[in-house]
């Protein structure tokens, strides 16, 4: 699978999107379910999915579909 | 005066919030008098709670001055709320400023909170009731646990004493200071003369470990689920000098995280203290003290001081041997009065004369060290939220043209429902009105709930299917 669609796949089923625009839309605390608990289970997944384990300041400041696509160059993962 | 706020320091600092604010002793005494001028009668007050210093001062004015508080999260659910203002008819609400309507009539103003005058009429209550919590916040019940004035001064006495809090001290409070816990920090840090660093934020806001960092947070105290967060943000690796004491309870944790971290606060000088409580005993009611967080890992430890622990069979006889399962009972000042379900209810007095049952099935070890093994009652601890399965039937009932029925465990709630409704709409609207993460929600079909001749739900059956 591309990296793209593994990335966007885990926002669906984290947060139960069904179109792509609203997982590229998704954002700390205005999607529906991403709050504390929504936020372990993304990043849990994303780790998983990429086979990386994030920084403490990049767990706090993957607030959002775009902001995380960022962070993730750090680890090698072009998306 | 309560939590002796009078006899503190009054250039010491009360409370500072991760929003700006800050107030002193001297400046909540300037307050509770003020308070005193704009409600000059006993009277029932919803005080709409965000964690700052607005909220925390509203409520100390009321406790001064013998109004009767009932704590309620200020981003609760609106119908919910009309539905507690309709049954318990306050007198006063003490809310945020941005909540308050054009036509309200706002009889003080201070620390970005209003308070409001309903117009409803006061009337009688029992002279020792103090303060009103709920039992199930989240879900809107209108059952209460009514509180006496000894039971908060028990609590707060007793905290820090266990504690050893001193005013040096400068809690990290996150929990909601709507719910007993958060509460109970508060008010053992008070009476203890201390800083409360209060933040509505949480431990995956950058900005909350800024402010506890900034304002040199010497405690730290959660429920298990942010001890799983912490643990994935490798707080042991942080930088934390004057975090000196880690301190759980809401829930049980679990036994390899309980060890993490006692072996964690062991090898950097730290104290991790495991309690045990409920809204029903004015919050904490057991505690492992630190120098046993390793040797009884698992364990909630014994009564705190001042408190009796004891476990009963199923005919209420005492049970002392070792190793034998039965509901655990707590005798202590800090039992609550009872129950309200309505506003004639708080003209009751004391109703569990100091003893509860806590609906906790425990054992203990030959060394007198208390374990939790299951829960009698119908309720779950959802992300450390309390959550009450029979009101959440009620909500669904309510919504949904179903049957219903709930049963689970503290990870995640079995929804059981009839005739084929839309799931995730059931799942949404529970989410929605609880604020609870939906992924602790999960609905399942089926096709007539399993009842007993006299109609009951068995809900054991439901607990052994497999499709859980």
């Amino acid at each position: 699978m591309e990296n793209l669609e593994k990335y966007r796949k885990c926002f669906c089923d984290i947060f139960s999107l069904e179109a792509d625009s609203e997982a590229e839309a998704a954002k700390l605390g205005s999607t529906p379910d991403w709050d504390s608990v929504g936020h372990m289970e993304l990043i849990t997944a994303i780790e998983d999915a990429f086979d990386i384990m994030f920084e403490t300041e990049d767990i706090l400041k993957f607030t959002s579909y775009a902001e995380g696509m960022e962070i993730l160059k750090k680890y090698g993962v072009v998306i | 005066m309560y939590l002796e706020l009078d006899q503190k320091n009054k250039q010491n600092m009360a409370i500072i919030d991760s929003e700006g604010s800050k107030i002193t002793y001297g400046e909540v005494l300037s307050f509770v008098n003020k308070f005193r001028e704009s409600v000059g009668q006993r009277a029932l007050m919803f005080v709409l709670s965000r964690n700052c210093v607005g909220a925390a001062v509203g409520y100390l004015g009321a406790m001064a001055n013998h109004v009767v508080p009932l704590m309620l999260g200020a981003g609760m659910d609106r119908e919910l709320l009309e539905t507690l203002i309709d049954l318990y008819r306050p007198s006063y609400l003490w809310k945020p400023v941005e909540m308050v309507e054009d036509e309200e009539n706002v009889l003080l103003r201070e620390y970005r909170y209003a308070l409001v005058s309903t117009g409803l009429p006061t009337y009688l209550m029992f002279e020792d009731l103090s303060l009103l919590l709920t039992t199930s916040g989240s879900t809107g019940s209108p059952k209460l646990v009514r509180h006496s004035y000894g039971n908060l001064e028990a609590q707060a006495r007793n905290i820090s004493a266990f504690f050893e809090l001193d005013s040096a001290e400068r809690p990290m409070v996150d929990l909601p200071i709507h719910y007993t816990y958060g509460l109970s920090v508060l008010n053992s840090h008070l009476y203890s003369g201390a800083t409360v660093l209060l933040t509505g934020m949480n431990v995956l806001n950058s900005e909350y470990w800024d402010f506890l960092k900034g304002e040199k947070a010497s405690s730290f105290t959660n429920v298990p689920y942010s001890y799983e967060i912490l643990k994935k943000l490798r707080v042991f690796r942080m930088d934390l000098p004057y975090l000196k004491t880690f301190s759980q309870g809401g829930g049980k944790l679990e036994e390899g995280l309980h060890r993490e971290f006692a072996e964690y606060a062991r090898d950097t000088g730290r104290k991790f203290i495991v309690t045990y409580g409920q809204t029903e005993g004015s919050a904490r009611m057991a505690w492992l003290p630190p120098e046993y967080a390793l040797e009884k890992c698992g364990s909630i430890g014994k009564a705190i001081p001042g408190g009796k622990l004891y476990i009963v069979d199923e005919d209420g006889r005492e049970i002392d041997r070792p190793d034998t399962i039965g509901e655990m009972v707590y005798e202590g000042p800090n039992v609550t009065l009872g129950y309200a379900e309505k506003r004639e209810d708080l003209v009751l007095g004391d109703e569990r004369h100091g003893v509860l049952y806590t609906g906790d099935m425990v054992k203990k070890d030959s060394d007198g060290f208390f374990y939790i093994v299951g829960r009698k009652k119908r309720f779950l601890k959802l992300w450390g939220y309390r959550v009450g399965l029979d009101e959440c039937e009620n909500l669904i009932k309510a919504a949904f043209d179903v049957e219903c029925a709930c049963v689970g465990d503290d990870r995640c709630m079995e929804i059981y429902v009839t005739s084929g409704q839309d799931k995730d709409a059931i799942r949404r609207y529970l989410a929605d009105k609880t604020g609870i993460n939906s992924s602790a929600f999960l609905v399942h079909d089926i096709e007539a709930l399993p009842r007993n001749e006299a109609g009951k739900i068995l809900y054991s059956v439901l607990e052994r299917r497999e499709d859980k």
